[in-house]
Formats: structure tokens, C-alpha cells, sequence
């Protein structure tokens, strides 16, 4: 399978060389492939490491040890870059220019030809149409944050890094930014998303990391990260009244289903059984998951 | 390709700015306000004298290009010095403003090598510098020339060589904002090559007038390495009062300067190569 992005054993120190101050490990032999077309959401605690990952990915800062290759080639490598795009996560943005101005810059030091109509398309895209006439300086939190995703966008790469993409965009405009990055999905492109809003994450990733003080404590698709291996949800038919379920294992969850703790079938079935026994008819039975949240702060937990 | 892009950008960003614009307007208005307020006479024919503020400047009858030396070559030192104090005051902050967190991190992830970033800066701030001190210089000549009837184009030389001094300081400034991202120290760097280039400049003279002694060594090896701005600035008035200067002497000072450019660049890119953001 074709790779976007590998990192193998990446550590990263940051040392203090003024006053004395310990050294920091920012990352502690990270190991991560991300195959092509993949979304993948690296989330964590604050001061996890996560910025300082994507800069070793991107080549703003230098991997103590380990190495990184980027759609087959070298970060440092120019051409390779040229097919990244990277959103930062707070973009300084020029204050006198116009949108077009920066976008155009953008796009000439991507190799690009800056034509202003496709420049004007890629505003309305990420939908700063209307903004396109004002200083940047002007703009809101989000729109900056739109124009950063613009920015990105230049040239159709073929990764897209966005650190914190919808921080200050409000809901509606994140459900256009969702839609937005779900479009280049479906272009071919990946997505590697660091973001702590998790629902976001949530809905748009197929991958999830979970970093943790520099080391990657989790990393697999979404729905097996979610999954309760031990908890199994359970309906039966209406009528049914509740005093014998609870008696026989079940809780309570949303929505008028139990849960069931089942470290195997055989004590799935005889939970079950159990319910049978009391007059319940089983409708509906399915593995119980998590949200994200709920995978996180585990891991978190567990990690530590 | 990619240097002159940021070069570009960097002069895109200078015209966009308001408080530089608002320089632009200063020297415009310097030059509008001598427009009004300089009174010079020269008495036109092959013979002159001229009178600067109603005071003779030299008793003597001579010709008019030879009476309005002292006025060019006062031109000529304003352009030098006051075109390098200026020229660092205005671009003291371009640098650190390219490497402030946000910025350098998008720039270092597009398809450009980090010293084309830092080679695009120098060769924008020297644009920058060549076009505000050619306007500068060029409006002076142009009221001297109107008021005088004398059209003496030489102090432009004299432009062009504040814009290498100002090269010269100006890398010592990009040196310094590589090591720490503040435009006051950039800007206090600037100035302290400044006064040092001028000192330099007089080395021997300063040196003949020291005792033996490690003060005097540390001073001759000190003022050795730094790059003879005076020299530069007497040069140029040297040719806009059409008066003959060393070429070999001139040559000197010129590859000094750009040893000195290329020494603190060097530097500057390794630095900021090795730099993690």
C-alpha cells in the first residue's frame, strides 16, 4: 500500500541553553504510516507533542533521531513540499494585504501560476467571496482561519496538514469546512487533522492517534478504537419490565437499551439467557461504543 | 527564481504598509520644504561664487561647478549617513516580521529553501533601499540643479554607494534577527555597525593617536574586521564633488564590504539552516 506520510522513531529534545532550564522531550519515538487518501486526526492532551510532530513531519524543525518521508520523498525536498499543504496553527497573516495578494504569493512560491479568476474561486470556496475586497487585517478570527485554509488548498495537494482547521470558525461554518475537506477526500487527498475538537475528529477521520508526552500511545481506524471489546448493547421488545434486567446484569443505557459487561460469547449468551429466563425477547444486539472523549480520556488514564 | 519572489513580496509588503508609505512622504516633504526654504545663489556666468543662506561660502570667484563643491559634497554625506540612519530605522523590523511564529512556519512548508527566504529578504531591503535613496538623492539634485542652473548628477554615485554601505549594515542587522527575532535589536545591531563602520574608517588615524598596549591591539584587530563605512561615505563625496578618488582604494573598501556582506550572510543562513521553529 502506498504511503503519504511514514515517521519511524522520531525523537525530538528541546534544551534550554539560557538560564539553566531542563531539557523538554517533545517526542519519544513516534511511529506512524498513513497510507493514501486516508483521513487521519492525531489528537492529545495540550503539550503532547502534537505541533511539534507535524513541524518534524513538514521540516520546520529537525528530528533529533528518526526519519520522516513524505509522499515518498524527503520533507526537505522542495518538490515534494510542493505538493503539501499546511495550515499552521495560528497563521500570521499579513494585516495591509488583500486576500487575493497573499493567496497570489502563495502561489508563486508554490511554482504555481497566480491567476487571479482561480485565486477569486478558491475565496469563494472556502467562502470569503464577500471578504475579498478588505484588508486581511480586517478579518474576523474565522475568516483569517478560512483564509489560511485557502492557502492550503493552492496547487490541489496531494497532503493536506491542518493544525487546528476550524479553531475560531463558528458551527456553520465548520460544517462547511467539514464539507470542504470531505470534497478533497474524495479528490484522492490526505488528510492529516490535529484538532481538539473531537467531534470534529469524530466526523471526518477514519484514522485516529492519540498522543500523549511525545509518544503515540494509540493509533488505529476509528471504529475499532471505539469499540467496547466487553460491553455489548441490548434491546428487547417493549413491555418488558426492568426489575429482572437489572437483576440479571443489565444497566441501563440511552434511548431504552440495556448494556451488558461479556468478557467472551459464552457469558454473552448466558447473560442472555438469563433475560430469556425473565420473559425478555431480544430485538437488537450490537458491540456498545465510546465516543472519542470517552477513548481519550481512557487512554489517557491507562497511558499514565 | 525563488529568492527574487520573496524579494518581490517583501517590497509588496513595504508599499502595503501605511507608516512606510509615511516615510516616503517625509523625504518627499524634506525635499518640498527645501524646495521653499533653501536660499541659494550662484552667480551664473564662467565665473561664480555662491551664497548659502546670504553667507558667502568662500570669498574667492570660481567656477560655478567648483563654488557649489561644499554644497555637493554636504549632499553627498547626508545621502550616506542619513540614508543608512534612515534605511535601518525603516527595515529594522522586515526580518523579524518574516521570522515571527505563524509566518515562518507556512513560509518553511511551501517549496522554498530557507536561504532563498533569508536571500529574498536581503535582496528586498536592498531594492528598497537603492529606490529610497535614488528618490532622495534624485529630488535633492533636481532642486539643487533648479536652483543653481548646475545639473551635477555625481551625488547619484554617491546613492549607490550608501546603498552598499547600507548592504553591508543591513546584513550584520539580518545576522542578528536570525540569532534573536526583535526588531530593536535588529535595529540597535544596525547602529552599532554603523558607528563602528565609521570608526573604522579613520583606523589609522585613531591607531596613531593610541599609546602601545592591548587597548590599542584590541582596537586594531576589532576595527580590522569591520567594514570602512566612512571611507565609503568620503568616497562618494569625493565623486560628487568631482574631485579624483583611488580606484584601487575604492576597490578595497567595496570587497570589504562585500567580504564583510557575505561573511555575516554565511552566517546567517547556517544559523537559521541548523534553526528549529
Amino acid at each position: 500500500m502506498s504511503l503519504a506520510l511514514e515517521a519511524s522513531g522520531l525523537h525530538k529534545r528541546y534544551r534550554r541553553w539560557f538560564f539553566g532550564g531542563a531539557a523538554q522531550n517533545a517526542l519519544c519515538g513516534v511511529d506512524l504510516a498513513i497510507p493514501r487518501g486516508t483521513a487521519f486526526g492525531l489528537i492529545g492532551p495540550n503539550g503532547a507533542g502534537k505541533t511539534t510532530f507535524i513541524k518534524c513531519l513538514l521540516g520546520i524543525a529537525w528530528p533529533d533521531l528518526g526519519t520522516v518521508q513524505l509522499l515518498g520523498g524527503s520533507p526537505q525536498d522542495p518538490a515534494v513540499r510542493a505538493r503539501v499543504g499546511y495550515l499552521p496553527e495560528r497563521l500570521h497573516l499579513p494585516a495591509a494585504w488583500k486576500p487575493l495578494a497573499f493567496l497570489g504569493a502563495v502561489a508563486r512560491l508554490k511554482g504555481l501560476d497566480a491567476r487571479p479568476a482561480e485565486l477569486r474561486a478558491l475565496l469563494q470556496r472556502v467562502g470569503l467571496d464577500e471578504g475579498s475586497e478588505r484588508r486581511i487585517g480586517g478579518f474576523s478570527k474565522g475568516m483569517r482561519q478560512r483564509l489560511g485554509l485557502a492557502a492550503a488548498l493552492i496547487g490541489s495537494p496531494e497532503l493536506l496538514v491542518l493544525d487546528e482547521p476550524t479553531d475560531g470558525v463558528d458551527p456553520l461554518g465548520r460544517v462547511e469546512v467539514r464539507r470542504l475537506l470531505e470534497a478533497e477526500l474524495e479528490r484522492g487527498a490526505t488528510l492529516f487533522v490535529n484538532s481538539h475538537l473531537l467531534s470534529e475528529i469524530e466526523r471526518l477521520c477514519v484514522r485516529i492517534g492519540i498522543l500523549s508526552q511525545g509518544r503515540l500511545v494509540r493509533e488505529g481506524p476509528l471504529e475499532e478504537l471505539c469499540r467496547a471489546e466487553a460491553s455489548w448493547e441490548v434491546r428487547f421488545a417493549p413491555g418488558m419490565p426492568e426489575a429482572p434486567l437489572l437483576a440479571a446484569g443489565f444497566r441501563h443505557a440511552a434511548e431504552g437499551a440495556f448494556l451488558i459487561d461479556a468478557k467472551d460469547a459464552a457469558d454473552l449468551n448466558a447473560a442472555l439467557e438469563r433475560a430469556r429466563l425473565a420473559g425478555a425477547l431480544l430485538v437488537d444486539l450490537r458491540r456498545a461504543s465510546r465516543d472519542l472523549e470517552q477513548v481519550l480520556t481512557e487512554t489517557l488514564r491507562n497511558s499514565a | 527564481m525563488k529568492t527574487l519572489h520573496v524579494a518581490a513580496d517583501l517590497l509588496r509588503e513595504a508599499t502595503a504598509r501605511k507608516w512606510f508609505l509615511g516615510l516616503g512622504v517625509a523625504i518627499t516633504a524634506l525635499l518640498l520644504g527645501l524646495v521653499g526654504g533653501l536660499r541659494l545663489d550662484v552667480v551664473d556666468g564662467a565665473l561664480a561664487a555662491t551664497r548659502l543662506f546670504g553667507s558667502v561660502l568662500q570669498a574667492s570667484v570660481r567656477p560655478a561647478d567648483v563654488a557649489l563643491r561644499p554644497v555637493f559634497i554636504a549632499a553627498s554625506y547626508l545621502i550616506s549617513y542619513g540614508g543608512m540612519a534612515f534605511g535601518l530605522l525603516a527595515c529594522s523590523d522586515f526580518a523579524p516580521a518574516l521570522l515571527s511564529p505563524g509566518r515562518i512556519e507556512h513560509l518553511l512548508s511551501l517549496p522554498v529553501r530557507r536561504w532563498e527566504l533569508l536571500g529574498g529578504t536581503f535582496l528586498g531591503v536592498l531594492t528598497l533601499g537603492l529606490i529610497g535613496s535614488l528618490y532622495g538623492a534624485g529630488g535633492l539634485l533636481v532642486i539643487l540643479g533648479a536652483k543653481t542652473g548646475v545639473w551635477n548628477w555625481h551625488p547619484l554615485l554617491a546613492a549607490v554607494l550608501a546603498v552598499v554601505g547600507f548592504g553591508t549594515v543591513y546584513s550584520g542587522m539580518l545576522l542578528s534577527a536570525v540569532l534573536v527575532r526583535s526588531a530593536a535589536v535588529s535595529a540597535a545591531c544596525g547602529a552599532l555597525l554603523l558607528f563602528a563602520g565609521t570608526l573604522a574608517g579613520y583606523r589609522t588615524a585613531i591607531l596613531a593617536s593610541m599609546r602601545e598596549g592591548p587597548g590599542r591591539w584590541a582596537f586594531a584587530a576589532w576595527s580590522g574586521l569591520m567594514p570602512s563605512l566612512s571611507t565609503l561615505a568620503d568616497a562618494a563625496a569625493n565623486l560628487a564633488a568631482a574631485r579624483p578618488v583611488g580606484v584601487g582604494q575604492l576597490g578595497g573598501v567595496l570587497a570589504g564590504c562585500g567580504l564583510f556582506s557575505a561573511a555575516a550572510l554565511a552566517l546567517a543562513v547556517w544559523h537559521f539552516e541548523g534553526k528549529d521553529f
